[in-house]
Order: structure tokens, then sequence, then C-alpha cells
């Protein structure tokens, strides 16, 4: 947004300067990253005598695996995978399926309903955890992970049922209009057209939602409570609890825990970032 | 009937049409029948029933129930003082959010709205945070903040600055702004993000033209700017309250309320009453409160997005 005329020289100044501003500011922010990072590669007892701050004398990577082992994150990595395979591909299914009639089919209570389900964006999810986990108990799967998935498909509905409406909307009715003359019936339509020209908002709200699903804690915290059900959250703060006073071994559980999220998010930003931009955001 | 279900309905030619029972009014409701369960079964249905709860005094364990009308909201508003704390700190929260994660990702957007090297990098690292589970965000901030090794004070004795290093955590005075912090780290990258598309969408001759009638960037930024991103406030500042008024999992993870109950918020609160202490009746009062309050300040939020 510099002013045109300026000749190029300080133009090129100004850049530089805006430039090291960014690259000063950027390893601030990168400062957490950094500090658990050089935490984690060094033994306790150089911590605790030469800080964070120093060239570790010893590269400890032993501490990833010792981390992984002693903190029963095998459980909770495959608790949480399980999660976001079954939970992640219904919810996406179960908020299409709402979204196209609320996108290309004409009926009374459409924007009703459409407004009814935005408010859940607003919904905290206190509101509903006393009796989510009376429930849970009475259909007796409280303790289980399937407790977790009818809640997180709720929560999650109202931002994927808005930005899936957004995206069919921009499908032309003719295409629709095309395969119902050829006799196809709604579902097929549905299931033939929309959703194969939908690909690219399907996959930018399945990576949306397996990061929500792998983060979230509020929730997995009132209805879990054995260690053989946690998710990764959950687990790592019990790994916390245990370990304390272990600071490397810590800082290691807490790489581990979030090397999938990062993993996703630097192979993948160019799909979510248009994702979140599309409208809003997960509550 | 079958012609109120078509969009366009506008075509007399009729080859083949799907069967009779396809074409009914009930055919916008069997595609909503999956979500509509989910969604009034597992968030709607016990929403309601938390409000029912919140007129009972219930160990949530036990069936005996006493109702008590409106005793729970009576105590909530006149008699608990931790329950105020909570309040003010949700307002000094919600207050704080409106402007430092906000006023952090407008910058950001600003100057990484350009085709200069490496903006990309840029932006995804200011990103980067906001895909972390809180839980970890959580701990990876009580380290920063650990009073012997932690890089604030650290850094501060390294600059001269040994005199303020302190347990930011464990101090009266700094917890709930050591907190706030982590969740500035936390959530500015969403307002970045939501900023450059705002940014973006901003017609391009509105800057040639403030060019050639000479406007500074100040002024080119507060007339034509600004204005431009007032869509994008709303949605910003909605996003800002409501998330201040959810605020759980940090101070859950990072000071459990402490200390001396100085960082409870209504959230958390309503986690230890109902799940610590076993007032199941009371939790859910208070539960509503923030619902109310939240859904309250959603309206235009929500109007604004049933219209696009």
């Amino acid at each position: 947004m510099q002013p045109v005329a300026l000749n190029p020289g300080r133009r090129r100044a100004e850049q530089t300067l805006l430039f090291g501003c960014l690259v000063v500011l950027s390893l601030i922010w990168l400062m957490p990253f950094i500090t658990v990072f050089l935490s984690a590669i060094r033994s306790q007892g150089d911590l605790i005598s030469n800080g964070v701050f120093t060239i570790p004398k010893t590269f400890q990577w032993g501490n990833f695996w010792k981390a992984w082992n002693t903190g029963d994150f095998p459980i909770y990595f495959r608790n949480s995978l399980i999660l976001i395979a079954v939970k992640v591909p219904l919810g996406i299914i179960i908020a299409s399926l709402a979204a196209y009639p609320l996108a290309k089919m004409r009926f009374r209570l459409s924007l009703p309903i459409f407004v009814f389900f935005l408010a859940g964006l607003a919904i905290p999810v206190q509101v509903t955890l006393q009796p989510l986990l009376v429930m849970m108990k009475q259909i007796g799967i409280s303790n289980s992970l399937a407790a977790l998935i009818p809640p997180y498909i709720a929560f999650g509905l109202p931002f994927q049922i808005f930005v899936m409406r957004g995206f069919f909307r921009l499908i032309p009715s003719e295409l629709l209009e095309a395969s119902r003359m050829d006799g196809a019936s709604e579902f097929t339509t549905f299931w033939r057209i929309m959703l194969p020209l939908s690909l690219p908002a399907l996959a930018t709200l399945a990576i949306i939602d397996v990061l929500a699903t792998w983060n979230e804690f509020l929730i997995a915290l009132v209805l879990i409570s054995t260690n053989e059900a946690r998710t990764v959250p959950l687990g790592l703060l019990q790994f916390q609890g245990e370990h304390a006073s272990n600071y490397v071994l810590l800082m290691a559980g807490i790489i581990i825990s979030i090397v999938p999220v990062i993993a996703i998010f630097l192979f993948l930003q160019r799909y979510f970032i248009s994702g979140l931009t599309s409208g809003a955001v997960k509550g | 009937m079958a012609r109120d279900v078509l969009t366009e309905s506008r075509s007399p030619v009729v080859h083949g049409r799907p069967p009779r029972w396809q074409r009914g009014w009930y055919v916008p409701y069997l595609f909503l029948a999956p979500a509509l369960f989910f969604y009034c079964g597992f968030l709607v249905y016990p929403m309601l029933s938390s409000l029912w709860i919140s007129f009972f005094d219930w160990d949530g364990l036990s069936a005996d129930m006493t109702f008590v009308g409106l005793d729970n909201y009576i105590k909530l508003f006149l008699y608990d003082e931790v329950a105020r704390r909570a309040f003010l700190n949700n307002v000094i929260w919600t207050i704080a959010s409106l402007i430092v994660p906000t006023g952090v990702g407008l910058g950001f957007a600003l100057a990484l709205n350009r085709r200069t090297p490496g903006t990309t990098a840029f932006r995804a690292i200011v990103y980067s945070p906001a895909v972390l589970p809180l839980v970890a965000v959580g701990l990876i901030w009580s380290w920063m903040y650990n009073p012997q090794f932690g890089a604030v004070n650290v850094v501060l004795k390294a600059i001269g600055l040994g005199a303020l290093a302190r347990g930011w955590l464990s101090d009266f005075d700094t917890a709930l702004a050591a907190t706030f912090i982590t969740g500035v780290w936390a959530g500015a990258g969403l307002f970045m993000v939501l900023y450059l598309a705002g940014l973006q969408s901003i017609n391009r001759e509105y800057y040639e033209a403030a060019r050639i009638d000479g406007a500074s960037a100040f002024q080119i930024f507060r007339h034509v700017t600004l204005p431009g991103l007032s869509e994008t406030h709303v949605i910003v500042l909605s996003l800002a309250v409501i998330q201040a008024f959810k605020v759980f999992d940090l101070i859950y993870v990072m000071t459990y309320g402490g200390p001396g109950q100085t960082t409870q918020v209504l959230g958390t609160w309503m986690y230890f009453q109902s799940f610590q202490y076993y007032h199941a009746g009371y939790g859910a009062a208070i539960a509503w409160v923030i619902a109310a309050i939240v859904l309250a300040i959603a309206v235009p939020y929500i109007r604004r997005m049933s219209r696009s």
C-alpha cells in the first residue's frame, strides 16, 4: 500500500525494513515452539544446570521414544484416530445431506431450519454437558469413544451446513434439472452430481474437522474418565499430571501430541485457509 | 406439490420423472432428518434439559432432585463471590479480546497483504498456533512462564529487567493477563486470515483513486481500508466476543481457576460446580447464563450469516 510515486530505491528500502521486522516478529511468534523443542532434546540434568537457551550437551532424541511409551500415547493416538475416522466422514455426509435441500429446494421451513442450525454456532458446549453425561450413562456408552461421536457431530453441523449450503448454491441448478429430467431421484442427483462437484469444499471441511476433532477437550473431559478411552488432549494432560517435574519428557510429550496437526497444517494449509475465510469458523 | 420442491420449475417438457413418492413435500425433510436427529438429540435437547436441571438442587448422580425454583440463579447473581469474579473476568477477557488479538490479526493482515518474498511463510507462521490443541498451547505457555526456566523470565533477566521476573501464573496480579496473552498467541492467526480475505475483497480502484487524489498512507487506511473492512469487522468482533465467553481450555490447563480463584471464568466455574463439587443444578444455571449471553451477542452475527 505504498504510494506509487516513490522512487524505487526508497521503495526497496521500505520493503527490506518491513521484511526485517517480519523476520523478528516471526521469531518472537515462534519462540514457544523453539523453547519447547530446545527443552525436549536435552537431558533433565542439562536443562536444570544450563537452562533452555544453550546448546545441549548431548542430543537426547530418546526422550521422544520414552515419552511415547511411558505416556500411553499409542492408546491416545489410536483413540483419536478411530474417532476421526468415524466422526469426520459421518458428520460431513450428514451435513451435506442437510445442506442440499436448504440450498436447492424450495419449501416453507427452509430459512427457519437454516437459522435454527446457525444458532448452534453460538451454543456453548457447557450448556449440554450434564445432560449428555446422564444420557450416555443411560445408553450405556459413557466412558467409550462412542459417547463422543454424537455430540461431536451435533456441534460440528452448524458450521458445516453453513459452508456446504453456500457451496451448493454456487452449483448451477440446470445441472440438477437435467438430472431430474432423466428420472433420477433426488438422492441420486445429490449423490452423483452435487457431491462430486463439491469435492473442494468437502476436502476443506474434512481437514478443518480433523483438526477440531483431534483438539476437542471439554466434551471428552466430561464424558471420558478411563485411560483406555482417552483422546490425545486428555492423554496429554494426564501425562503432564504424571510427569509434571520431568520437564524434558513433558516437552517431548507435547511435541508428540502436536506433530500430527502441524503436519496436516503444513501440507494442506492452502485447502483449509480458503475454507476458514468462506464464512466464519468452528465454535 | 412436486413443483414446490424444485428450485426452478420452469420446464413443461417432461421425459421420465422420479417416481411419485420421491416428489412429495417431505423430500427435503428426508434429507434433513439425520442432521435434525443429531442436532436436536445431542445439542438442543441437552440444552433444554439443562434449563430444567437448573431449577433443581441435584448432585448429578442420585435420583433425588429437589425443586428450588430460581434459587440457583438468585445465588449466582447475589451471593456467589466467585461467580461474580468469574463474570468480571469474562467481561475483562471479552473487552481485551475485542482489542488485542483482533488488532494483532489486523496488523499482520495489513503487513502480509502483498506479494513480497516470504509472505506465504509468514502467514503460515502466524497462523500455526491456531491449529494446536488448546491443551498443548496451555502446557507450552505454562513452560514459557515457568519461574526458573521459562523463556519469559530468562529474556527479562537477559535484558536487565530481572526485577520484573516472577511466577506469572501463580501471581494474583498477572495470572489472568498471562493466560490471556496465551489466548492471543493461539487466536490472532484466525483473525489475520479473516482480515486478509476482507482486504482482498476491497476494490483496487479505490486505492488508485485515493492515491491520485494525493491521500497519505494513513488517510488511505482511514478512509478506504477501514470502511472496506466493515463486513469483516462484524464477523471478527462477533467471533471474538463469542469465544471470550466460551473460554475454558486455557484456564483449566494453565491455572485451574487459581491462584485463589482469581482466574475463574464462568466456563470453568460451571465445570467445577457440576463435575468437581457435584452441584449439577447450580452448574446448569451458570451454563445457561453463559448460553444466554452468547446467544444474545451472536444475534447480529447469525442474522448476517443467514442472509449470505
